[in-house]
This record gives C-alpha cells, sequence and structure tokens, in this order.
C-alpha cells in the first residue's frame, strides 16, 4: 500500500513538475549585442544564436552563447578576436546563470522590471554580476526578455589590443533581447 | 522517493553547452594571402579587397657601402585581389621587374576544421600574365604579345597543426610561351616545376616567424629560400625576410633564378592590407 502512495505521490509530481505547473520558456535565438566605445573608435558585434531558459516556477535563467558566432562585420577582426582575445577555442562559451531577485507576477501585455542575480563565465573566469532588465509576457507562452550591463574585459583576463586598427574599449556593453516560447 | 527527487532535479538542470557549428573552421592558418613570396590558403571573406606592397632589395653582400642592398633598387610588385565570393577571389598584379601585368584567381576548395572532419585547406591558383616592358629596339624580333605571355598555376594544401604552427605545401608550375633571352629571368624553358613550402611559427599573438623553401623540379637552377618575420600592427601584416629571389611574380619566381643562401640574401618586405567594401546588415 505504501508503494502504490509512493507511486502515486511520484507520478503527480512528474505530472505537475513536466506539465502542469512548468513554466519552462525557451529561446534557441536570442540576439545579443556588445558595443565597444573607445575614444577614437567604437564598434559593435553581434549575434542572434543566444540559447536561454527561463524557468518561472524554478526561478531558474540560464543563457549561453556560442562565441564563435558572434560578428563586428569585419572578418579579420572577428578572426583576431577569436584567437587572441577571446580564446573560443579554448572557452568557447559566454554563459550566465541565475535567479531573478523579485519574481514579478506577469499580466499578458504588461512590461516589468526585473534584476537578476547570477554568475556569468567568459573567458573561462566567472564572477557574479546583477543584470538589470525587464520581461514582458506577450502571450500565455511567449515572454520577451530585454537586458544591457556592462562587462569589464580586466576583470575576465581579456587582453586589449594595443597596436591594432580598431581601439577596443575596456568596458563593454552588452544587450540582450530575446523571445522565449514555452517549452 | 530519492529517484523521485533525482529525477525532478534534472528538470531544473541547466542548457546543455552545444557549438553552434559543430565543425568550425580554422582561423589564420597564414596572417594573410601572401607569405613572402607564395600566396597561401588564406581566404579573404566576400566583398573584401586585399592589397599587397611587395619589394625586394639587391643582395646584402655589399654590405654597408650598399645599404645591405637598399641602394641598388628595388623589383616591387603592387597586388590587388578581390572576393567575388568567400570561396574565389580575383586578383591582378603589376611587377616593376620586365613590367610584368598578371591576372589571377584563388579558389578555396576544402577549409580545414577544428574536429579535424577536416584535416587540411586546400586552395588553387591559377595566373596569366603578359610582359610589358618596350622591346622595340630589336625591331622585327620584337616578341608579339602571345610570345610575351607566361603562365602559372599553383595547388595550396595547408595545415594549422597547433596554435603555433602551419605549413603549407605548394605543388607549382610556370610556363612561359617563348621564353625569350631577353626577358630578365635566369631560366631559359617554358616549363617550369617547383613545390614549394611555407611555414609560420606563431611566437605571438600578432607576430611569427616565417620561413619558406621551393626547391625546383625540373631545371638546374638554385632552389628559392626564404626566412622572415610577419608582424601584424594597425591592420596590416608586415612581412619583412630575407629571400634568395628578386623576383616577385608568380612566373618570374620559378624561371627567374636565385642567389646563394646565407651570401646572396636580400632583404624583402610586403605590407599586406585588407579594405571591406559593403554594407553589413544589423538586426539591431
Amino acid at each position: 500500500m505504501r508503494f502504490l502512495y509512493i507511486f502515486l505521490f511520484c507520478f503527480i509530481f512528474f505530472f505537475l513538475a513536466e506539465k502542469g505547473i512548468a513554466q519552462e520558456y525557451l529561446t534557441e535565438r536570442g540576439k545579443v549585442l556588445f558595443i565597444s566605445k573607445a575614444p577614437m573608435s567604437e564598434f559593435t558585434g553581434e549575434s542572434s544564436q543566444l540559447q536561454g531558459l527561463i524557468d518561472m516556477d524554478k526561478n531558474l535563467l540560464d543563457f549561453y552563447l556560442d562565441l564563435n558566432t558572434l560578428k563586428t562585420g569585419i572578418g579579420l577582426r572577428d578572426r583576431h578576436m577569436r584567437e587572441n582575445y577571446l580564446e573560443t577555442k579554448k572557452f568557447p562559451f559566454a554563459e550566465f546563470t541565475g535567479q531573478i531577485q523579485e519574481i514579478p507576477d506577469l499580466k499578458t501585455g504588461e512590461t516589468v522590471e526585473v534584476k537578476a542575480k547570477g554568475r556569468f563565465k567568459i573567458h573561462g573566469v566567472e564572477r557574479e554580476i546583477d543584470v538589470p532588465g525587464t520581461i514582458k509576457k506577450k502571450s500565455n507562452n511567449e515572454l520577451a526578455l530585454k537586458a544591457e550591463f556592462k562587462v569589464l574585459l580586466g576583470d575576465y583576463n581579456i587582453a586589449i589590443p594595443k597596436v591594432m586598427f580598431y581601439e577596443l574599449a575596456e568596458e563593454q556593453i552588452v544587450k540582450i533581447d530575446a523571445v522565449l516560447k514555452i517549452k | 522517493m530519492l529517484v523521485c527527487f533525482g529525477y525532478s532535479q534534472s528538470s531544473f538542470a541547466q542548457l546543455e553547452r552545444k557549438l553552434a557549428t559543430e565543425s568550425q573552421e580554422v582561423d589564420l592558418i597564414f596572417h594573410a594571402p601572401r607569405h613572402i613570396n607564395l600566396l597561401t590558403v588564406e581566404p579573404l571573406d566576400e566583398k573584401t579587397l586585399h592589397f599587397a606592397i611587395m619589394h625586394t632589395f639587391g643582395t646584402l653582400d655589399g654590405g654597408i657601402q650598399n645599404l645591405f642592398g637598399l641602394d641598388n633598387g628595388a623589383v616591387i610588385q603592387f597586388s590587388f585581389e578581390y572576393a567575388l565570393h568567400r570561396n574565389f577571389s580575383l586578383g591582378m598584379s603589376r611587377q616593376s621587374r620586365d613590367k610584368m601585368y598578371n591576372l589571377y584567381g584563388r579558389y578555396h576548395l576544402l577549409k580545414q576544421t577544428q574536429d579535424d572532419q577536416m584535416p587540411i585547406s586546400l586552395s588553387f591558383m591559377g595566373a596569366a600574365g603578359v610582359n610589358t616592358s618596350n622591346y622595340q629596339f630589336l625591331q622585327e624580333d620584337n616578341p608579339n604579345f602571345a610570345d610575351r605571355s607566361s603562365f602559372a598555376f599553383q595547388l595550396m594544401a595547408a595545415r594549422r597543426f597547433s596554435d603555433k604552427i602551419s605549413l603549407q605545401v605548394s605543388p607549382m608550375m610556370a610556363y612561359f610561351v617563348d621564353p625569350n633571352p631577353i626577358f630578365l629571368v635566369q631560366g631559359d624553358q617554358n616549363l617550369y616545376l617547383a613545390l614549394g613550402f611555407s611555414g609560420k611559427y606563431k611566437i605571438s599573438g600578432k607576430s611569427s616567424l616565417t620561413m619558406q623553401w621551393i626547391p625546383n623540379l625540373n631545371n638546374d637552377l638554385r632552389n628559392n629560400l626564404g626566412l622572415g618575420i610577419d608582424l601584424e600592427a594597425g591592420g596590416h601584416v608586415f612581412q619583412m625576410y630575407f629571400v634568395t629571389s628578386q623576383l616577385l611574380n608568380e612566373q618570374y619566381l620559378l624561371a627567374g633564378g636565385n642567389g646563394t643562401p646565407g651570401e646572396q640574401f636580400r632583404l624583402g618586405f610586403n605590407v599586406n592590407r585588407v579594405f571591406a567594401t559593403g554594407k553589413r546588415k544589423s538586426n539591431w
């Protein structure tokens, strides 16, 4: 009899976890933009292959980007970025895993400001960061997420090129724009 | 119960980290489309223009008196190469010696990938050129356009063996329609065959030691040997080297003859620059 209870409990638990209350939103094509604003030259790099998961129930945020997909518009600059600065062969991903600090009560069509706290990892270095952003419930099964944060290259042991045809700013602004759909 | 929670824990899990492309192409096998005297497998991005200016000076054995050959004047070649597609580019070059114009194309057949699905990069080069020197003083012997023409073909197989070491092997041929003795080359054959070896050893993020060796296969001309350094700075790739050949054009390189390595080395340098043309699309 006890087994049956456990079995039932498990069954219900699975059922709830998987279907009933699970609110896992996913994307495979979120957009990422970084802006490098050095005194003499400004350039941006972008990718639209941000992979992301927002789980409203378990309050889990998990995003990662294959840094090889970042494009700055100049192929040679991309190759230098991959080879000499981000070292993507060794460290292919930029990752963020964290939580929303106060889970908002989302109503369809409403944009709410949120703050995420978590660990950001790039170039093999992991740091605790806060990311402010907004979440909008576009419909019952779609969330739109926007966020912006700064990355100091020195914090992640990323060298800054000295004599190059592009100047690289120490502080990079990173913007995220993604629409996540329910699983 | 534990199994139960164990299972449900897994749905808390993070996303599995996966690369966007399984077979990522290997970047920067060489610093530039040119490497001392030879073309490389290094492709250009679509709609970019590669400009190279190449020089070789007189032999070093004149010493300081001739400023190590710089006083003897330089053979200069300009080349422009435009990528119509990421695998195909068309170029034009002009060498000062014999006022030699060359039209050439490079096609990239294979590209080495990081997972070694494709272990090498393979490219093909074909060139047709004409010597435009003024030979009017020869009167009726003045060679016509066809007689002034020459052709070159080259297959380039390269591999980046590690972060530091890249090697390229290039079977090469050059064909002169009429190897007129008035041309400033040492060879007197129509057909020249050679095997080019190019090597790069990276010493820092922006510099590498370079070498080339081009043994001739069907003639008694001296083999070409070159040693140098590549430096990236300010968007340019500077290539400085000691080399035995004074000539820069692909056909002339094989027919031109070489000095003795060590004694008759020459200083040479190339400047490479890539210009992007066209607009990029942004999603923002």
